[in-house]
């Protein structure tokens, strides 16, 4: 068993260090320094190697602890008012761990890895999956460890519980696998981890209601319940070992996990990605367009996949609708909570960056472009005619625009009328500036993913993102948005900056976009 | 016509794929481009197609003496891997293709004739290209391709994974097409080329060759052609 973790533990690594000078060599300025006998360089087999082990290491604990500091403890100490940290802490712990036992597998997941060992190289598929699986729940309890102590400890748990609680979370992922491959046994079907069964989604806006709605009511879990109910969750978790242990039918659920296709062809992540988006689109034929030309031609695709694109703008909008209305009848139940959402709402603009970036369908919709649309036109030479590019570009600006108009525009308003219902605000302009940069946020944002597409077309012949640049240029505008989280601006002057700063940028990378756009909008060779 | 190749040099970092190309290809014969695997034949496809930039020389097209640069409206490419967009209905596809080159398309057909030309059924010209075979696909990407009359086609090993009912029909469109194209043709499979090509040309080492019928007979020409591929017979 040894043994075969070492081999694929190897096979993984010189998959990742080939891919991080693969990455290296796809950003401009360094593609021109490095040779091309690039792999066989043990310098840089070294560098890989390091920057490898970093990542790894990186997997194991930052993760988890953004994960436990961001999502649990720093939203447990906001509870103040109706629940202890403590109880909240712990409510939010359980929730979460619960969803991510059958959301975050790793067994489930048809990752390119699994392909590689145990049906390219044939390595035996019941040693391979336990000991990565071993791996990779060792890898939870030593990750979580260090954060369970350090945040439990702050909000007040007693130590044996935060020493427990990354045990907790193994022994409900075991739990899950173990039920997942009896099912498997009767019915044949397995869990797959990016194609969770609907019931998942109900199960999981529940207990995300129960984690996070609970402890605003002041019904939280407390210690002593707590302590019970993980010892029984371990326990479970101990004789699910056994089971996962003895199962033996490994490589035939992987056959499923991976897919039929992808497992005779190209097997990989990026298989079933590609796969997922070419469902979306919508089969009905009677969906038709009066438009002419490329406008037809552009109708014609957000109509047919209107399941990826306008349903969940609509749904975004709906949720968005749904949270205003809730925070309006809240405030007004609570007058102390009224004045606090006044106060947030008058310097918190600047979050609103980052939800209006989290919300915004632009990659997605660039997705599906590539994926259902341009992969297979763009080898037709009239596509690629620089105004046959422009026309289309500017018909999409349009559509992405509009679609994700809808929810801005439910947000903007919602936005005004909390700030009026909280106590309102002395400077009247501060409602429409309120309400024009939410909708200046949108437009920066559809118009942003669908120039870095076409500036930087990040995708090559099997749909798998190649252009480093476009990865850096994507990880940049998170991690700015996730900055501006931090800041805490008056609405006027925020407002003012986003609406100039939205307008100058649409203005400015739109001519961009049509100087250069024909030259840079390709398939990756 | 005729499309020239004029010392066209095709680089990935220190590997040349295309060493100074010259060599020209006229108009009513399908040329048959036979290489080994690996040889480049999809490189040069893909920089006559302007999707890979070439290093050095250029491609030029020249009709009643005049010599112009390449220009992709100049090409239709037809891939083994048939790529149409599948959120269509084959009908749309036309219907848009037509719109967009209503300039360029001289004496139009409608669209339920280019499907007859075509061999499309009834049935299917309303549905999603999503549910065509491989097959129809095929059809309805080089139907687009030749629509537009472009000046050369590029036909990347097309009739592989066709059935033989299809593959024949697309044979026989080729041969009724060709004498106003220049037709290029990359295939594996040396009988296809000899029954469908006039012309044989071997990328090899970078390097285009011609070779020469001369009146031998298919054995013996396959026989030939081998033995170029694997380099151990000079051929120049």
């Amino acid at each position: 068993m040894l043994s075969t973790f070492l081999l694929s533990f190897r096979l993984k690594n010189t998959y990742k260090v080939n891919t991080i000078i693969y990455s290296l060599k796809q950003i401009p300025l360094i593609k021109r320094i490095l040779p091309d006998a690039l792999y066989q360089s043990k310098a840089l087999k070294i560098i890989g190697n390091i920057i490898s082990a970093i990542l790894e290491i990186g997997s194991i604990f930052i993760g988890k602890l953004l994960y436990l500091w961001l999502m649990v403890y720093s939203i447990s100490t906001l509870y103040t008012n109706s629940a202890t940290t403590k109880g909240s802490f712990l409510t939010i712990f359980l929730a979460l761990s619960i969803i991510g036992s059958y959301l975050n597998t790793y067994m489930f997941n048809p990752s390119k890895d699994k392909y590689y060992a145990m049906f390219l190289m044939r390595m035996d598929a019941k040693k391979y999956t336990l000991s990565n699986y071993t791996y990779s729940l060792l890898k939870i309890i030593v990750g979580f460890m260090p954060f369970t102590i350090l945040f439990g400890s702050l909000s007040g748990i007693s130590l044996i519980i935060c020493l427990l609680l990354p045990f907790l979370v193994a022994s409900l992922k075991i739990i899950v696998a173990a039920i997942a491959l009896k099912e498997y046994e009767k019915k044949k079907i397995i869990l797959n981890e990016s194609r969770p069964m609907k019931f998942m989604w109900g199960i999981t806006a529940i207990l995300l209601v129960i984690g996070y709605g609970l402890p605003f009511l002041g019904l939280t879990i407390n210690e002593l319940t707590f302590s019970i109910l993980m010892i029984i969750i371990i326990s479970l978790g101990i004789l699910a070992i056994i089971y996962v242990k003895k199962f033996d039918q490994y490589r035939e659920i992987y056959q499923q996990v991976l897919g039929s296709t992808s497992i005779t062809m190209t097997a990989n992540t990026q298989a079933i990605i590609v796969d997922s988006v070419q469902k979306q689109i919508d089969l009905s034929t009677n969906i038709t367009s009066s438009k002419k030309g490329f406008a037809y031609f552009n109708d014609l695709f957000i109509k047919r996949h209107r399941k990826i694109l306008i349903q969940s703008a609509k749904k975004i909008a709906a949720i968005s609708l749904f949270l205003i209305i809730g925070i309006l009848v809240i405030t007004q139940l609570n007058g102390e909570l009224k004045q606090k959402i006044n106060q947030l709402l008058m310097m918190s603009l600047p979050y609103f960056v980052f939800i209006m970036y989290m919300i915004n369908r632009g990659q997605a919709v660039t997705q599906a472009m590539f994926m259902n649309c341009d992969h297979s036109m763009l080898t037709y030479s009239f596509y690629k005619e620089p105004k046959a590019i422009v026309q289309l570009f500017k018909e999409r600006i349009k559509s992405i625009a509009l679609i994700n108009l809808l929810p801005a525009i439910v947000i903007g308003l919602g936005l005004p009328l909390i700030l009026y219902a909280t106590g309102g605000t002395e400077n009247n302009y501060e409602y429409l500036i309120l309400f024009l940069s939410i909708i200046s946020m949108s437009l920066f944002f559809s118009v942003h993913h669908l120039i870095l597409y076409y500036l930087l077309q990040p995708y090559n012949v099997n749909s798998e993102t190649k252009s480093s640049t476009y990865t850096i240029a994507s990880t940049l505008t998170y991690f700015a948005c996730y900055y501006l989280l931090r800041l805490q601006i008056p609405i006027l002057t925020f407002g003012i900056i986003t609406i100039i700063f939205a307008i100058v940028y649409c203005l400015l990378s739109l001519m961009i976009a049509y100087q250069l756009a024909p030259k840079t909008f390709k398939i990756r060779t | 016509m005729k499309l020239i190749i004029d010392q066209v040099k095709k680089q990935f970092g220190e590997k040349t794929v295309l060493k100074n190309i010259n060599f020209t290809f006229e108009k009513g014969k399908i040329y048959g481009l036979l290489g080994r695997n690996g040889a480049g034949k999809t490189t040069l496809f893909n920089c006559l197609n302007s999707d890979m930039e070439i290093n050095e020389g250029e491609f030029y097209l020249e009709q009643e003496g005049n010599k112009k640069k390449l220009k992709p409206e100049d090409i239709g490419y037809v891939l083994s891997v048939p790529t149409v967009p599948e959120f269509l209905t084959g009908r749309e596809f036309l219907t848009f293709f037509l719109e967009i080159n209503q300039a360029k398309i001289e004496h139009p057909k409608t669209i339920d004739e280019y499907f007859e030309f075509m061999k499309i059924k009834q049935e299917d010209r309303d549905r999603l290209l999503k549910d065509y075979s491989h097959g129809m696909k095929n059809k309805m990407q080089m139907l687009v391709n030749i629509i537009a009359k472009p000046n050369i086609l590029l036909l990347d090993e097309p009739l592989t994974s066709l059935d033989v009912v299809v593959a024949e029909e697309m044979k026989q469109m080729l041969r009724e097409i060709k004498k106003d194209h220049i037709i290029i043709f990359s295939t594996h499979i040396m009988e296809l080329a000899l029954s469908l090509c006039d012309e044989i040309v071997i990328l090899s080492q970078g390097e285009l060759t011609e070779i020469d019928r001369n009146q031998l007979n298919d054995v013996e020409m396959k026989n030939k052609i081998i033995a170029a591929l694997k380099e151990e017979e000079s051929y120049a």
